[in-house]
């Protein structure tokens, strides 16, 4: 039963760091930067644990607390789409080609482009699997709002992901060539 | 035997002079007081140091004319000793008391001004005044009525004018009769 | 769309956290708990020092208070006493001076 959940910290930190790293990740580009917001966020949690009733709440929670520190963290710091892509090569550790999908590394990529509200609403719908309903609780922003941001982000980042690819094949295609 | 002679000397000396208060110049009641005190139906006893007028002075309504006057005159006093012996009948007091009281007051320092004896010796009054280098630092007054004996004994520089413009506070005589009657006596 | 939306939900899986991130946070969580109880009992101190301040101030105003009365009624009782003085210094002189005019009508005689 809800009530009798007593939250364990450690246990909610196995639980969910990677939710929380991956999202501050996704919406900083920065893996180093990711990392510090993963900790505040759980040193927040820990301040705030009395108040958690449930395992759903600490996510919901964390999710929200997470966008929240993010969207600080990239106020703080002007981010230029070029200048990303350079960072987020630099910081993910692993190297692109080893991916399957040579479009979902660079998705990661493009998605940083993204103005941060468009990615703020993809990252919840597509890492987190939220419902539009569930990204509008979690951001505190009206349903129609978040609807417009995915049909807008996904509309460019698929605009964007094709004229990749292109470039893509084109290299691929060069380099072929040269050996 | 030098000691002896000192303490004899120093002994002495003490007993030519009424005992002081400690850190002040009033002097300790005598012990014919206490005797009076016992037989009086009222008994007004005030002892008022120069700190103590100092005090007082504070809580003068400076704003009301006789009570600034007032407070001007006290301020520069070295201390104030008055007492004063009420009886429901006369001969409660003896000449001998009288004259121990007049005694324990009168030291060298005191120039008598009046001493004024009625006839049938029933009443009298006694005023002293206390010079030094010309000028008043002190006033003693012994008045002796059939039911009612009193001392006031003022020290500190007093103008007997001052006194004088203090008459309408609690009826206070002019002094300048003083003066008139001292000089009719010396005649 | 829905392939494409396929592809974004294998990018965008959850990435394993640092290993190093729990370790951090555990240790911050330590040193954060170990500064606050610091913090506590400086400010447990803190406390204790402005209550004792308030309290000696508070006892230290109601003494002045008390003070003040107690000034105000020991000043009151000087001043009748003076009042009082002055009054039987002036009935002494008044009694003197009754004295030496009726001496002065017995020599006029």
């Amino acid at each position: 039963m809800a009530h009798d959940w007593q939250p364990d910290f450690e246990q909610l930190v196995d639980d969910h760091q990677s939710m929380v790293f991956s999202i501050a990740l996704r919406m900083t580009g920065d893996r180093g930067l990711a990392e510090e917001i993963a900790q505040d966020v759980f040193l927040e949690l820990d301040k705030h644990l009395g108040k958690i009733g449930s395992p759903e709440h600490a996510c919901f929670w964390l999710r929200r607390v997470t966008m929240s520190r993010s969207a600080d963290a990239l106020r703080r710091r002007r981010v230029r789409s070029t200048d990303l892509w350079v960072e987020f090569e630099e910081h993910h550790g692993a190297p692109v080609e080893v991916r399957d999908s040579p479009l979902g590394a660079r998705l990661e990529l493009l998605l940083a482009t993204l103005p941060e509200a468009q990615r703020a609403a993809l990252v919840l719908r597509y890492q987190e699997d939220l419902t539009p309903d569930e990204i509008a609780a979690t951001l505190a922003e009206p349903v129609a709002t978040v609807k417009s941001h995915l049909q807008r982000g996904l509309k460019l980042l698929r605009a964007k992901a094709t004229d990749h690819l292109r470039e893509y094949i084109r290299d691929k295609k060069e380099y072929i060539r040269g050996v | 035997m030098k000691c002896r002679i000192l303490a004899f000397v120093l002994g002495a000396a003490a007993l030519a002079a009424p005992a002081r208060t400690q850190n002040s110049p009033l002097p300790l009641p005598p012990p014919v007081e206490k005797e009076l005190a016992a037989r009086a139906s009222n008994v007004t006893e005030v002892t008022l140091g120069k700190n103590m007028l100092g005090f007082a002075a504070r809580f003068m309504n400076g704003k009301d004319k006789d009570e600034a006057a007032t407070r001007q005159l006290i301020e520069g006093l070295d201390g104030i000793y008055v007492r004063d012996y009420t009886f429901d009948k006369d001969g409660q007091y003896s000449i001998e008391e009288i004259d121990k009281l007049r005694q324990y007051f009168e030291t060298s320092e005191w120039s008598p001004l009046v001493h004024e004896r009625e006839r049938k010796g029933a009443e009298s009054t006694d005023v002293m005044v206390k010079l030094v280098n010309g000028e008043s630092h002190g006033m003693f007054i012994l008045t002796v009525e059939p039911r009612e004996l009193t001392i006031v004994l003022i020290l500190g520089p007093i103008h007997m004018d001052e006194l004088g413009k203090l008459k309408g506070i609690g009826g206070l005589g002019a002094l300048g009769s003083v003066e008139k009657g001292a000089k009719n006596k010396d005649k | 769309m829905e392939e494409f939306e396929q592809e974004l939900r294998q990018a965008f899986e959850r990435r394993p956290a640092p290993p190093s991130l729990k370790r951090k946070l555990m240790d911050r969580r330590a040193d954060q708990r170990g500064t606050q109880r610091r913090r506590g009992h400086i400010q447990l101190w803190q406390r204790l020092a402005a209550s004792l301040i308030l309290v000696a101030l508070v006892s230290g105003a109601a003494e002045w208070v008390r003070h003040d009365r107690e000034e105000r009624r020991q000043g009151e009782a000087a001043r009748q006493q003076v009042l009082t003085a002055l009054r039987v210094t002036g009935r002494a002189l008044d009694h003197m001076n009754t004295q030496l005019a009726a001496h002065d009508r017995t020599e006029q005689r």
